[in-house]
């Protein structure tokens, strides 16, 4: 494996050349570029780091490397462990590695550096959170991931701040306060993203009573420069909220995205509208809470990453009525007969694909096999057929449930075997639509609107599934079920690899060409965080984020009984493996 | 199961139907659906993300304790949030509901 220096410059000459490299490569996006000198964040393979949330902005979380494969898998060993220790709802985070060393962070921003061979610690730092705010959150305290870049750390936190904290010593840099949490209640939970010369990060929102923004801030000093407005960010999208119903609006854009270098463009996904449900129904456009198409909720945005201005957008489900967001923060591009394509996951189930130029529908497609919100998606144009509104009252078997037929985590795209492996989530649910006021003083709450019960589909039980599909036509070539939705993002690799953490415990590895079982190793606690692998030291190594508790994982208890109902909330490692 | 709210029902904070400060199981029922039903599913009477509530054997002073003072990585505080009346109604909501033991 070769050794190279990580794409962390120092100065702006090193960014424009990282800018030049990144441009140059995306040219060449076929060609690998594994162990490539001046490998960056935009190289469609990563080389041997991971140096950012995806793996590299193409959003593949695949990786070239070949140590480790089909032929040898078998003999992979635990090489070494780490507990963070105040896992409080798991370890949710997908770590980054960058020469040699592996940074992560976990409940409460706490940020470990940590020789990427060895595993022993070289400096930790743990923010101090507004403790009384932490208490009073309900998406809290967990933390998604980092951002690498100009020789910084990137962390938000859910007390609404976004720290640098220096690369080499642990120092803290900067910490730049963003979001009023105090009042708004939410902060940041996902990954920042580094682009060229700025830190970008989206806060919480959907069912909470605010307007969700995404930041730029300078990565050298800290100063906020843009914010953007997933609720009613244009005069074209404030027109689309009824009344005052901006003011509430929900959205935000809570996992990180991706970054087109050719095109200089940040593609983000946003959250659903607040309150949640709308007792209107079918008479959304002009009455209920929110009349409208309530832009920009459940839409991805494209923005350009220097002034934070639109340049398009697509609203996958106007009016979201069903908390079936496009947070979803992989923006797979791939490059297919000559048109530039980026591949986004939407929660409801249908994969949608658009021109990356533009933002035009190319196509969708379904992956969740157990969806009635709406009778289908164009997959022409992106509109949606059928809308299954949810007026006042009761309603039953709305598929799929709440926690979607996808969630947050990410699936992987191979570019060997052309595939995209993604999970698939099978649960429905009954609820009953209830007219609610937000409440926003002295504090904002959640706005959910509705009380509800998740439940088997009709005709069988709850569970999920991996699809290797490809990306574009939605074509299946293999599927394998699970008992339960596996919650953890999953990785491919060049080595005719699929690593499935599931939420039992187990770590799988599949064959990647036709999804054979090959190597499982119980990890003792379930897994809803990211996998990476990374060479370091000549080594390749796999390494998963262990640790049970968030709000999808919550419901499984009571849906699936054991071993969730005993399963501990309060812990979680980075477990990390090599060829023995 | 009864419906606890319809829309005819008054807003929260425009309730003319109880005394301020009083414990309204109607306005309980508002905030529940609006902020507690996100965990305890079918407006507490069944377990989901948070525990079944319908038929609880905890004491009036240990659930308005926990509504106020949260549980740690699992359930909010929400003393700051709501008020004292706002509390108690969400007990009463909570204590009207029927345990039909599902």
């Amino acid at each position: 494996m070769t050794r190279r220096r990580g794409a962390l410059y120092t100065t702006g000459l090193a960014t424009i050349m990282l800018l030049a490299t990144a441009c140059s490569m995306m040219k060449s996006e076929s060609a690998g570029g594994g162990g490539t000198a001046g490998a960056s964040m935009a190289a469609p393979s990563g080389g041997g780091d991971w140096i950012t949330y995806h793996g590299t902005y193409q959003s593949w979380h695949y990786s070239p490397l070949t140590e480790i494969n089909a032929d040898n898998v078998k003999k992979l060993k635990v090489a070494w462990v780490h507990h963070p220790g105040r896992s409080t709802r798991g370890l949710q985070s997908t770590p980054l590695v960058a020469d040699g060393v592996l940074y992560y962070t976990g409940s409460y921003s706490r940020v470990w550096a940590l020789d990427a061979a060895t595993g022993k610690p070289l400096w930790s730092y743990f923010p101090k959170l507004n403790d009384d705010l932490v208490a009073a959150q309900t998406h809290s305290p967990y933390t998604r991931g980092i951002a690498l870049g100009m020789g910084k750390v990137y962390v938000g936190t859910v007390d609404g701040r976004l720290i640098a904290i220096d690369q080499k010593t642990g120092q803290p840099a900067w910490d730049t306060k963003l979001v009023n949490s105090e009042k708004l209640t939410v902060g940041f939970t996902g990954a920042p993203l580094f682009v060229k010369d700025k830190v970008i990060i989206g806060a919480q929102g959907g069912e909470w009573p605010g307007r969700g923004p995404i930041f730029g801030v300078d990565a050298n000093s800290g100063k906020k420069l843009w914010e953007f407005f997933t609720v009613a960010g244009t005069d074209e999208a404030m027109k689309t909220w009824g009344g005052e119903s901006w003011k509430t609006g929900g959205g935000g854009g809570w996992m990180a995205g991706g970054y087109d270098a050719e095109t200089n463009t940040v593609w983000w996904g946003t959250g659903n509208p607040a309150p949640l449900y709308d007792w209107a129904g079918a008479d959304w456009k002009t009455s209920g809470p929110r009349p409208g198409d309530n832009l920009f909720t459940t839409s991805v945005i494209a923005l350009d990453p220097d002034t934070g201005k639109l340049k398009f957008y697509h609203q996958e489900l106007p009016h979201d009525a069903w908390d079936f967001d496009s947070a979803v923060g992989e923006f797979v591009m791939l490059d297919r007969d000559g048109k530039k394509l980026v591949v986004h996951p939407n929660k409801g189930g249908h994969v949608f694909v658009y021109d990356r130029g533009n933002g035009k529908v190319v196509n969708v497609w379904q992956l969740a096999k157990n969806i009635n919100f709406v009778k289908g998606v164009d997959p022409k144009t992106g509109e949606l057929i059928g809308r299954r509104d949810l007026p006042l009252g009761k309603h039953s078997n709305l598929c799929p449930a709440i926690a979607g037929g996808m969630s947050w985590n990410s699936g992987s795209y191979n570019p060997k075997t052309g595939l995209y492996y993604k999970i698939g989530q099978e649960w429905c649910m009954d609820l009953e639509v209830i007219k609610t006021t937000p409440v926003l003083e002295p504090q904002a709450q959640l706005d959910i609107g509705a009380n509800f019960t998740l439940r088997n589909p009709e005709g069988s039980k709850a569970y999920g599934h991996l699809d290797a599909r490809d990306p574009v036509t939605g074509d299946k070539k293999w599927e394998v079920n699970f008992p339960e939705p596996p919650l953890a993002s999953l990785l491919s690799t060049g080595g005719n690899l699929v690593f499935v953490p599931d939420p039992r415990g187990m770590l799988r590895a599949y064959d990647a060409t036709n999804g054979k079982e090959l190597w499982s190793h119980n990890n003792g606690i379930g897994h809803n965080g990211g996998i990476i692998t990374y060479s370091a030291k000549g080594k390749q190594y796999i390494a998963v984020a262990t640790g049970w508790g968030s709000l999808v994982g919550d419901e499984f208890g009571a849906l699936f009984g054991e071993p969730y109902k005993s399963m501990p909330k309060d812990s979680g490692a980075i477990v990390v493996f090599t060829l023995e | 199961m009864t419906t606890v709210v319809s829309a005819q029902e008054p807003r929260q904070g425009e309730s003319g139907t109880a005394a301020p400060g009083a414990a309204d199981p109607a306005e309980g029922a508002r905030i529940f659906a609006s902020t507690c039903g996100f965990c305890h599913q079918d407006g507490g009477r069944v377990a989901g993300r948070g525990p079944k509530l319908a038929g609880t054997e905890r004491s009036d002073e240990f659930m308005l304790n926990r509504i106020r003072t949260g549980k740690d990585g699992a359930m909010p505080a929400y003393g700051r949030a709501f008020s004292d009346a706002q509390v108690r109604s969400l007990l009463a909501y909570i204590r009207s509901l029927k345990d039909d033991a599902r």
